[in-house]
Formats: structure tokens, C-alpha cells, sequence
């Protein structure tokens, strides 16, 4: 494990009832770390988005299992959502991942416009497809923000505490 | 009440059908909104408001479904129009465009607006 890293783990059923779950737990976890309230909405929104890919793409209705790790750093959250299905195309999905604005109405697919989200409302987004997918989302602790943001703790005081 | 579970309430009014939706749309709830909704969008005689103020959360489910909305009546040359719509939520509708495929839809939006 690295260093000043604190995981929290759930395992739940790849279906669509137990996606607010995962928002939740990311709403507890991210509040406790002192995120903003828009911050949280945004992060609930990309979680969801990768939930929502793993339901409707991963297992083909048939069930099946969502890994969530939420990894809590004095610096950051990332949450890695990660299935064992088939996968949703992710690549093809990223040629697509573009505001509905830029296209005529006509045009409009829904597809590619979660992936979009999670691009745009979280710092950092990566996918891995390997024996299954796995979305990794991060989100950076801003100076400033957050009602009980803890600007003052350095890393040297979170080892301390540690 | 719980303020995340999802429902929608239909009110036919002489002039227009009002559909509010309240709670959390997303994934689990579609189908709940596509059921009520869909016979409305096709019935291009009254324009279609649907108010948001009690909606608590969104994703790209609920703004794909929006969108196919949008698509139909449009079609129809029908008025849509959304109301209410909390700022989180706006804030969605930005980013993805779907205020701006709103706007391109003003025309009708005022008429609405002007039989209210």
C-alpha cells in the first residue's frame, strides 16, 4: 500500500438498483475528507457513469460483480471501478466522448457522453481493459475549498498521524 | 419522504401537459420515466413541460433520455420546454450541450411561456 493511504472496499452486484450505493459511500468518504459540496456532486456523477457502463456493458444483463476501492490520500481520492465482463468499448466510446453542442440535433447519440463526463468532472481519468474493466477516477484536493477542508495538514503531519 | 427515490407526477392541464420529476433519475429509474413520459411526447396537440426543481440528481442516462425527447417532439414540431431546473443539474446541462439543443428549441419555449 502507498504511503498515507487509506482504502475503503465494496463489492456489490452489477445492477442498476445498487448504483446509489456507490454514491453513498463516495458521498461519506469524500465529505469526510472535506471535498466541497460541488465537488462531491461531480464525483457522484462520474462514479456513477462507470457504474452505469459496467451494468449495461460488462456482464450482458446476465449479473455479475462491481469492485469499488475508494483510495483516500491527504492530496486526493480515487475511486477505480473495475468489472469482469466483457467490456464496454472504451476506445470507441472516446472518439465519441464529445458535448452533444458540437453536433446537430439530429446526430445526437447518448453513447460516449458518460465517458465524456467523467473526463470533464473529474482531474484525472484512466481505463484499463484487461480481464475485465477498470475505470480509474481521481480527484485532487483543492486549497480553499470544502467546508472542513484541512489546508493546514501537511504530509508530515498525516505521517505523524498515521 | 425519501428525497433520492425517484417518481413522476403527471398534471394535464387544459392547455398543456406538466410532468414533474422528482428524486434521483438515473439508471435504476429509467424505464419509471420513459413509461410516463413517452405516451406524453407523442401526443403533439399540447405542449410538454416537464419540471425539475425536485429533481436531486441526473446523469447521462436522464440527459440521453432529454435528448431522445427532444429529438421526438421536435420532429413533431410539438413545444417542450424543461422548468425548474436546479443549479447542479444546469450545470450538467451545460457541459454536455444540452442547454444550447434547449435553446435552438426557444421558438417554442415562449409560446409555452406566453399560455402560462
Amino acid at each position: 500500500m502507498k504511503e498515507h493511504e487509506t482504502v475503503v472496499q465494496l463489492s456489490m452486484p452489477a445492477d442498476a438498483q445498487f448504483i446509489d450505493v456507490a454514491r453513498l459511500t463516495l458521498y461519506g468518504l469524500a465529505a469526510k475528507m472535506g471535498f466541497s459540496y460541488e465537488e462531491i456532486e461531480d464525483m457522484k456523477v462520474a462514479v456513477s457513469e462507470a457504474c452505469n457502463n459496467a451494468v449495461l456493458h460488462a456482464y450482458n444483463g446476465r449479473g455479475g460483480v462491481i469492485h469499488l476501492r475508494f483510495e483516500m490520500r491527504a492530496d486526493a481520492l480515487s475511486i477505480i471501478i473495475k468489472d469482469e465482463g466483457k467490456g464496454f468499448d472504451y476506445k470507441r466510446a472516446a472518439k465519441q466522448a464529445a458535448p452533444l453542442s458540437a453536433k446537430p440535433l439530429e446526430d445526437v447519440k447518448a453513447g460516449g457522453l458518460g465517458l465524456f463526463l467523467m473526463e470533464a468532472l473529474m482531474d484525472d481519468v484512466t481505463v484499463t481493459t484487461k480481464g475485465g474493466t477498470e475505470v480509474r477516477l481521481t480527484k485532487f484536493r483543492h486549497r480553499g475549498e470544502g467546508e472542513h477542508a484541512h489546508d493546514s495538514i501537511s504530509p508530515s503531519s498525516v505521517q505523524e498521524q498515521a | 419522504m425519501d428525497r433520492k427515490r425517484f417518481h413522476v407526477v403527471h398534471e394535464e392541464q387544459p392547455d398543456r401537459h406538466v410532468v414533474y420529476i422528482k428524486g434521483e433519475l438515473d439508471l435504476a429509474a429509467a424505464e419509471q420515466f420513459q413509461h410516463a413520459v413517452e405516451p406524453l411526447a407523442g401526443d403533439a396537440s399540447k405542449p410538454l413541460v416537464i419540471r425539475l426543481e425536485e429533481l436531486t440528481y441526473i446523469d447521462s442516462t436522464g440527459i440521453g433520455m432529454f435528448v431522445a425527447l427532444l429529438k421526438t417532439r421536435k420532429k413533431q414540431g410539438a413545444p417542450f420546454a424543461i422548468e425548474n431546473v436546479p443549479p447542479k443539474v444546469q450545470r450538467l446541462f451545460d457541459l454536455t450541450g444540452v442547454s444550447y439543443l434547449f435553446s435552438t428549441m426557444n421558438d417554442t419555449t415562449e409560446r409555452i411561456e406566453g399560455q402560462s
